[in-house]
């Protein structure tokens, strides 16, 4: 399986007595695009962080282009991270913002990739206003920007549409759309499914800290809708 | 890059940061002015009592002051889960407890600068370059504040409690720094420069370097979850 960007194997995350991951077994392709569903609780984000070496596994492992990102800074410099909470700083402006990442993944042409990932969001303009004064679309976009500035090939994206208008929901799922074609990998964790359809390529349920439900995806927004209620528990 | 290098990124980010808000600075000062200001008038300090409980106040005021601080130093990376983002950076993680700690050691040093001369006024001390020594017994004492101190509060910044357990995990561990500095002040203060004097310097450099460096190996176990 050389052509896996992801592999976990019997992963389990325990919290104290609380069981929020129980041996997950998944294999992620190169330029796959998956969903990942279930119901609150259901361990989506908790599976996340371990992806992104923000967390470890209790047992079982994580490995990332075959390399524990726990350990290997070059695992983790091949991730890109855009959740609900922008992970970004209020008291610095927008250009701040992203050329204090540019300098913590050393890219070399930092001045340069922080202008064109602000060009790419639409924030030239605001690139020396502080994020206090930032809208929540502009904080996401901004956010996205964040996420890509050093060209990830791996992108975790977690509740991403958390607060955005529909304008703001197109923009971002243009620019997913457009990561998508680049041959990006995306695991992506969101309740709006009718977003998600247009993109996901794989469909994988998570219940209880398991995997109760994987699939190649090809349907409709509404097809999606009723795969996932059964497990949403959510009305058909 | 370097690992020096995602420590000065980190030291400058929460340097700017703080210079534009003075989250911090502002409670610290304020508290620790006060200290001096309430033990100035409840002991009509001056003479002999310079030297009895004028070191013992001045570190009372910049511990409880740098616990203020400490508690903060991790607000901006709660407030929209930006750790996650510095836990995902390429690199060692000891940058990251590095580059913190250095900020709460430069916010530190600044609080005791504008404290000593308001000390001075206050307990009724001559200035002098016998002073100079007591910035080295400040920055030592600083760097053991910092190191423990920074250490504790990534630990407890992601917990409910975190304003409370801070001083109760700091304080107990911070104490033999801390009777090194109120010695070595007193010392000072006396204008006593003996070998009693170096040896709580060396106390206080040793002391700096084993937490800095055992910090640095146990950061990313203490920011996990």
């Amino acid at each position: 399986m050389a052509d896996d960007d992801i592999v976990i194997e019997g992963a389990s995350k325990h919290f104290a007595s609380f069981v929020a991951l129980r041996s997950i077994e998944l294999r992620i392709g190169r330029g796959q695009f998956v969903l990942l569903a279930g119901a609150n609780g259901a361990g989506k984000s908790t599976l996340l962080r371990l992806l992104a070496g923000i967390s470890r596994p209790s047992s079982g492992r994580v490995l990332i282009a075959g390399q524990d990102p726990q350990r290997y800074a070059e695992a983790r410099a091949s991730i890109g991270l855009l959740s609900h909470h922008t992970l970004l700083y209020d008291d610095l402006s927008a250009n701040e913002n992203l050329t204090f990442f540019a300098r913590l993944y050393a890219l070399p042409d930092a001045a340069q990739r922080v202008e064109e990932a602000l060009e790419q969001v639409g924030l030239t303009e605001q690139r020396h206003r502080r994020l206090r004064g930032f809208s929540r679309g502009m904080r996401q976009r901004l956010a996205l920007a964040r996420a890509t500035l050093h060209r990830p090939t791996i992108l975790l994206l977690d509740e991403p549409f958390t607060g955005l208008d529909q304008l703001a929901c197109d923009a971002l799922n243009e620019r997913l759309r457009t990561l998508k074609t680049a041959d990006c990998t995306c695991v992506m964790v969101t309740h709006r499914l009718q977003e998600a359809a247009e993109l996901a390529d794989r469909l994988v349920v998570l219940g209880k800290g398991r995997i109760c439900h994987d699939e190649a995806w090809s349907g409709s927004p509404q097809a999606l809708i009723d795969t996932c209620a059964p497990f949403l528990g959510a009305p058909r | 890059m370097s690992f020096w290098q995602r420590t000065l990124a980190i030291l400058r980010k929460d340097l700017i940061a703080e210079w534009r808000t003075k989250e911090r600075l502002s409670p610290m000062a304020f508290f620790s002015l006060l200290v001096l200001l309430v033990f100035n008038f409840s002991f009509e300090l001056g003479g002999a009592a310079l030297h009895e409980i004028g070191p013992g106040v001045l570190w009372s005021a910049f511990v409880f002051a740098s616990l203020l601080g400490l508690s903060r130093s991790f607000a901006d990376e709660r407030e929209n889960h930006s750790l996650d983002a510095l836990l995902m950076a390429p690199g060692d993680r000891g940058a990251i407890y590095l580059g913190k700690m250095l900020g709460n050691l430069v916010s530190l040093l600044f609080i005791e600068v504008i404290c000593l001369p308001f000390f001075a006024l206050f307990f009724n001390l001559s200035p002098g370059f016998f002073l100079l020594p007591l910035l080295g017994v400040f920055v030592l004492g600083s760097a053991c504040l910092s190191a423990a101190g920074t250490l504790f509060a990534a630990m407890s910044s992601t917990m409910r409690l975190r304003e409370l357990l801070l001083p109760l995990l700091l304080l107990p561990m911070i104490l033999p720094a801390l009777i090194s500095c109120v010695e070595a002040t007193g010392l000072v203060l006396s204008n006593r420069f003996d070998a009693n004097l170096f040896s709580h310097l060396k106390m206080l450099a040793v002391y700096a370097i084993v937490f800095v460096s055992l910090s640095l190996m146990l950061f990313e176990y203490a920011v996990e979850e």
